[in-house]
């Protein structure tokens, strides 16, 4: 299973949102934390987010079980381990 | 919070007395600090030369950065440059083999309470010889910057909202976090992120209980 951790402030719950939309993709929570996991990939797109560069490329708290494939300024892509 | 020396150890400090920088230009720092920024000076020494080295006369001076914290320079009287590069500050200059975000990563950035106050100092420098080169909002703040007339970077910045309590969990799991990344060879940041979230699972829930404990006896106190 593919997890990415976003932590849970104003700037970033477009980026779980945006996760959310997969129906493959679930969003939970860790503390404080949004836990968005696969059995998959995750992909997250920039523009449907809607953040701006400086939030959007320090957004991803942590990453288990896959590696980050894509993080540029079309997408976040978490590929699984 | 997760660190343990700052749990251990009480924060009495209070804040930047001063930063001190050399100039070789006291007549343009005077002016950018003091006529177009209106920090007032406030402590100045005028030292004859001592000590074990062939040390020059020299002036120390003082501006108020507000919060009584403040910037110096030392003006060494009969000093010339200290090196002939381009790049750099009055202080260190750098060939071309040195990436430029690593020439612009050492800079002074001073708070201001709101855009308005931002967009003041903005007015200001914007008028003078020394206009603002960037304006830029960050992750949750707001900044602009230019370069003094000794080539020392310059940050002005305002908070876009207050810190959460979460951040210093985040700040704190991706310290320790990259300790554990620095003590292996070859650290990533895709280590870190695989650390991070190891720690996230480990210590997130339970801060968010004791976060919420705390809540309801400082609820209890009222």
């Amino acid at each position: 299973m593919t997890a990415l951790y976003v932590l849970d402030v104003p700037e970033n719950t477009a980026v779980a949102k945006v996760a959310a939309e997969d129906p493959e993709v679930r969003v939970g929570r860790v503390g404080p934390y949004f836990e968005i996991t696969a059995d998959g990939a995750i992909v997250v797109d920039r523009r449907a987010t809607g953040c701006r560069h400086a939030v959007w490329y320090s957004c991803v708290a942590g990453v288990a079980g896959g590696r980050i494939v894509q993080h540029d300024k079309d997408a976040l892509r978490v590929d699984p381990a | 919070m997760t660190d343990e020396g700052s749990a251990r150890l009480e924060h009495k400090v209070r804040g930047v007395d001063h930063t001190a920088f050399p100039t070789f230009d006291p007549a343009g720092t005077v002016r950018f600090y003091r006529d177009v920024l209106g920090f007032p000076v406030v402590h100045s020494i005028c030292a004859a030369g001592w000590g074990p080295e062939d040390h020059p006369d020299f002036i120390h001076f003082f501006f108020d950065i507000g919060n009584d914290d403040r910037i110096a320079f030392f003006y060494y009287f009969g000093l010339a440059p200290v090196h002939a590069h381009e790049r750099g500050d009055a202080y260190a200059g750098f060939g071309p083999e040195v990436p430029e975000f690593f020439v612009r990563s050492r800079h002074l950035a001073i708070h201001v309470d709101d855009q308005d106050d931002l967009l003041e100092y903005r007015r200001r420098l914007d008028e003078s010889a020394w206009p603002v080169e960037m304006q830029i909002q960050h992750e949750t703040i707001e900044s602009i910057y230019t370069h003094d007339p000794n080539g020392y970077m310059v940050e002005f910045t305002r908070a876009m909202r207050p810190v959460t309590p979460q951040e210093d969990l985040d700040a704190n799991l991706t310290i320790d976090a990259l300790l554990d990344v620095v003590a292996e060879p070859e650290p990533t940041f895709g280590k870190l992120l695989a650390r991070k979230a190891e720690l996230i699972v480990e210590r997130a829930g339970p801060w968010e209980s004791a976060q919420r404990d705390l809540a309801r006896v400082e609820e209890a106190a009222r």
